[in-house]
């Protein structure tokens, strides 16, 4: 029961976010609008219950297999785009090799940067 | 004899009708893939999620299944990424202290990062010729699948390969960051969270939630705040 009432809450947040996207025509989905309500109002009530916690770590332990069956479509691709699967494989490899690469580096330094200037104050 | 050997043939295809095989056949392969996976030796490059999408791939092609009929069926799983999404607000919430105190570094690094992501993979497959069309489909790809989806429509692209970019990007991004955070070095998990789910979606997030409680809250916090950020900003520089 617990886990269900959690459940419930998640799915109403869901919802919720939905219906706003719905509303004022937002370009983001429900999902994530609901995660910033769900946040802000845990932010307001100042704790989780045992239901919400219960819910979603049973939620996010199988967030594999949520996304399984999109993986799977890969596989079953029609062949539309031939002739350019070189273009592809080497934007999506080197190209996400540089933005990991980009990223930590500006993650590291900010935070050097952040953390120096906390000690010079 | 015959009559029942052809009845024997057309079990999946009767069987398919309802979404309980579909779910079955998802489930086993999450737990064949989970197990294999540790038998392996927990190998970085054959992440359990494809691991099991190849397994699920096979039995499917083997069985015959139609494939958007698996797709129907399947769809009682996937529904529950819309509320799982939303779960991910909680160790958000968890970790928020540690956010308020990353507030700078986050502020500054995700707008550079996100739009860095997308670029860097649509000007090399601009440059080695691709269409717009593929240009469309890889412009959101480290952006998780919900918005992503939305976003390709309205850039004109295609759906399936973007797909495709998204799952190649997922693994691959923590493939890297496992990679560069032991050659840069970095490892502070709250960085390799971030970049986690900056880059590589739910699939990085999945990770992130092995490595610990904060680089999971981490990757959520980057997944989302890249998925918010791509949506708004993209449309508008592809209309230049």
């Amino acid at each position: 029961m617990p886990m269900l009432r959690g459940f419930l809450i998640l799915v109403l947040f869901f919802l919720l976010g939905e219906a706003m996207r719905v509303l004022f025509l937002l370009p983001v989905s429900g999902g994530v609008l609901g995660m910033i309500f769900m946040t802000l109002s845990l932010m307001l009530r100042g704790r989780v219950s045992e239901d919400l916690a219960t819910a979603s770590q049973a939620l996010i332990s199988v967030l594999v297999l949520l996304i399984m069956p999109g993986v799977v479509g890969v596989f079953f691709m029609a062949s539309q785009f031939s002739g350019q699967w070189l273009a592809v494989a080497v934007a999506l490899l080197l190209g996400t090799f540089l933005s990991v690469l980009t990223t930590l580096l500006i993650m590291k330094g900010m935070l050097r940067l952040s953390s120096r200037g906390r000690s010079n104050d | 004899m015959t009559e029942l050997a052809s009845r024997f043939i057309a079990i999946p295809d009767v069987l398919s009708t309802s979404p309980v095989l579909a779910i079955g056949l998802t489930l086993s392969a999450f737990f064949v893939g989970n197990w294999l996976f540790a038998r392996l030796g927990k190998p970085l490059w054959m992440p359990p999620v494809l691991l099991s999408a190849v397994i699920l791939s096979a039995v499917i092609a083997v069985l015959s299944i139609d494939y958007v009929r698996y797709q129907e069926g399947a769809l009682w799983i996937t529904v529950l990424l819309g509320p799982a999404t939303v779960a991910l607000g909680i160790p958000l919430y968890q970790q928020i202290h540690h956010i308020r105190a990353m507030w700078l570094p986050i502020v500054v690094t995700l707008p550079l990062a996100a739009t860095m992501a997308a670029v860097y993979a649509v000007v090399i497959a601009w440059a080695m010729g691709a269409t717009p069309e593929v240009l469309a489909s890889l412009a959101p790809k480290s952006v998780t699948a919900p918005i992503a989806i939305g976003i390709t429509e309205q850039l004109g692209g295609s759906v399936a390969l973007m797909m495709g970019g998204l799952l190649i990007t997922g693994v691959v991004a923590t493939l890297f960051v496992d990679l560069l955070a032991r050659w840069l070095p970095v490892e502070d998990e709250r960085i390799l969270g971030f970049a986690l789910g900056l880059n590589g979606h739910a699939i990085g997030t999945a990770r992130a939630f092995e490595i610990s409680h904060t680089a999971g809250a981490f990757s959520s916090l980057g997944m989302g705040l890249t998925g918010v950020f791509t949506a708004l900003i993209l449309p508008l520089v592809f209309r230049l």
